[in-house]
């Protein structure tokens, strides 16, 4: 694992990170602790109805201004806006979010249009904000986007059926309150869909054409804390231990792919998710082994250290055959945590695998991929492969 | 002795540069997304306020170039804001400006997928722009 000599890199992750069993209850404190006295929550229709927010708006007490709970799993422009509206309405000067990724993006977004007001449209670039945004904290429900230390927001804007991206330092929460006891009733298949998301931010950081050593770190880390305790997470949901060590890996994970990006992977699972509605992060798993296959001629050495991550032992072979194990590793470990192998067996049509292709080679994950990726032919090959669950 | 940075000469010569750029010429040949505006800021006492370069492109052509002021450039498309120390870098080749967006050293107003689906046409921008004889205002 060098580092070329003229190495330089820009590494941030200014977040605030509370890890406890019950550490929930502490977002009152926390937010005085930032200086603010009226928080807007946000979270969803299902969990507001559950004893997670309650809890949380109870230890907020007069510090709660108000509950938004209508963050669809897809969020958009709409949802942002109407957020904002009722976070102005209601006077708040902060945001708590309690949620997986669509939560959290969608309070980013709330938290721009509260400091800086207008529509979200108004505000689309990319590290275009010159100020603090709205104090925000988050309190993930899921381990995997790692949504609560990143830099980026996508947001849906359904009227012309885009994905807006937003990133921006000014939007990373100021704190994440990762409570495993939020995690214990997520379904076995959710809990492996989201931890093998997380995995893939681990992959895509330290093999990213931006990868530098404090990412390498950190994605290195949280593999190695997800192949340990995701298989327990998935069969014994209510283990403490291993809920609370997969938010951790996640959040790893989360500050590793803000600083070094994601690549190829990523982009075939934003397209098989946005033309056949394939969940995220078992996009990830499914296509994760044939894209490490792809990427294996040009950071073989990279692949070892996932390998060596993974326990796998690699001693005595070349990077070349450490980088087909770890491909290996990870399809055995996707089968292991219960995900089917193939996107044929999540419904995608064989014959929509061109389109995917095309779509694929213009989604902008793609460019930090460490083999240029410009031919569709290319990301073909590697979704057919995915498609069958068989290497190519 | 240099075209000095940004002025009207050298935006000039850069409208040449990237119509004489064939390489650019079949990178952005799908570009059909508009105007590129470029703003640098204020570098007393060279540049005593922001200043903006108006980069009207179109399928492998620049159609217009012009200086602009901010708040016009800030009506484009698309809109890259840095300092001048960045530009700097970038037109010496030192700073990637999709890796610079990423980390926040240039600024972006407009949609990055856009940008990145384009990357690249944006380099060969750079490398249209690094051909000149540039005089840098500090040196």
């Amino acid at each position: 694992m060098d580092y070329p000599a003229d190495l330089s890199f820009l590494f941030t992750s200014p977040t605030k990170v509370v890890f406890g069993a019950g550490a929930s209850a502490d977002v009152g404190l926390e937010l005085a602790a930032l200086g603010c006295a009226k928080a807007l929550v946000v979270t969803d229709g299902f969990l507001q109805k559950t004893e997670i927010v309650a809890k949380i708006v109870a230890s907020l007490g007069r510090a709660c201004a108000g509950i938004f709970s209508d963050v669809p799993p897809d969020s958009g422009v709409h949802t942002v806006n109407a957020g904002a509206e009722l976070g102005r309405a209601r006077g708040a000067d902060s945001i708590v979010s309690i949620g997986g990724g669509s939560v959290m993006d969608t309070s980013k977004g709330i938290a721009i249009l509260l400091t800086e007001g207008g529509t979200l449209l108004d505000h689309q670039g990319f590290q275009l904000l010159t100020r603090r945004q709205t104090p925000h904290i988050c309190i993930p429900t899921t381990a995997g986007t790692g949504s609560e230390v990143t830099y980026f927001a996508v947001i849906k804007d359904h009227e012309r059926k885009r994905k807006l991206s937003f990133g921006d330092y000014h939007i990373i929460p100021d704190v994440a309150i990762l409570d495993p006891i939020l995690t214990v009733d997520l379904p076995p298949v959710l809990t492996a869909a989201t931890g093998l998301d997380a995995f893939s931010h681990g992959y895509e950081a330290l093999t990213s054409a931006l990868r530098e050593p404090i990412s390498d770190a950190l994605g290195l880390h949280a593999i190695r804390l997800i192949r340990r305790f995701l298989p327990t997470a998935v069969k014994s949901g209510a283990d403490i231990a291993a809920r609370g060590q997969m938010l951790i890996a996640a959040t790893l994970a989360g500050a590793a792919f803000s600083n070094s990006q994601v690549g190829l992977l990523h982009a075939i699972a934003h397209v098989v998710g946005a033309r056949h509605g394939v969940h995220h992060g078992l996009a990830n798993a499914i296509a994760m082994p044939h894209v490490i296959r792809y990427n294996n001629d040009v950071v073989a050495d990279r692949h070892r250290l996932v390998a060596e991550a993974m326990g796998v032992d690699v001693r005595g072979v070349s990077d070349e055959a450490a980088g087909r194990k770890a491909a290996e590793a990870v399809s055995a470990f996707v089968a292991e945590v219960g995900l089917p192998s193939s996107f044929r067996e999540t419904g995608v049509p064989q014959d929509d695998l061109g389109a995917c292709a095309e779509m694929t080679l213009s989604d902008g994950a793609i460019v930090q991929n460490p083999k240029p990726v410009t031919d569709a032919a290319d990301v073909l090959g590697v979704l057919k492969a995915a498609w069958s669950g068989k290497p190519a | 002795m240099g075209i000095p940075f940004f002025s009207d000469e050298w935006i000039a010569a850069y409208k040449t540069a990237i119509n004489s750029n064939a390489a650019y010429k079949t990178a952005a040949a799908d570009w059909i997304y508009g105007v590129v505006a470029l703003i640098c800021k204020a570098q007393p006492p060279a540049f005593p306020g922001d200043v903006g370069i108006w980069l009207d492109l179109d399928r492998g052509v620049c159609r217009e170039a012009k200086a602009v002021s901010t708040d016009e450039a800030m009506k484009a498309p698309f809109c890259i804001t840095a300092e001048y120390a960045r530009w700097k870098q970038v037109l010496r080749k030192e700073l990637e400006p999709i890796k610079g967006m990423m980390q926040g050293k240039l600024r972006l107003k407009g949609d990055l997928p856009t940008i990145v689906r384009a990357v690249q046409a944006a380099q060969e921008l750079v490398n249209s722009a690094a051909k000149l004889d540039t005089k840098f205002i500090d040196e």
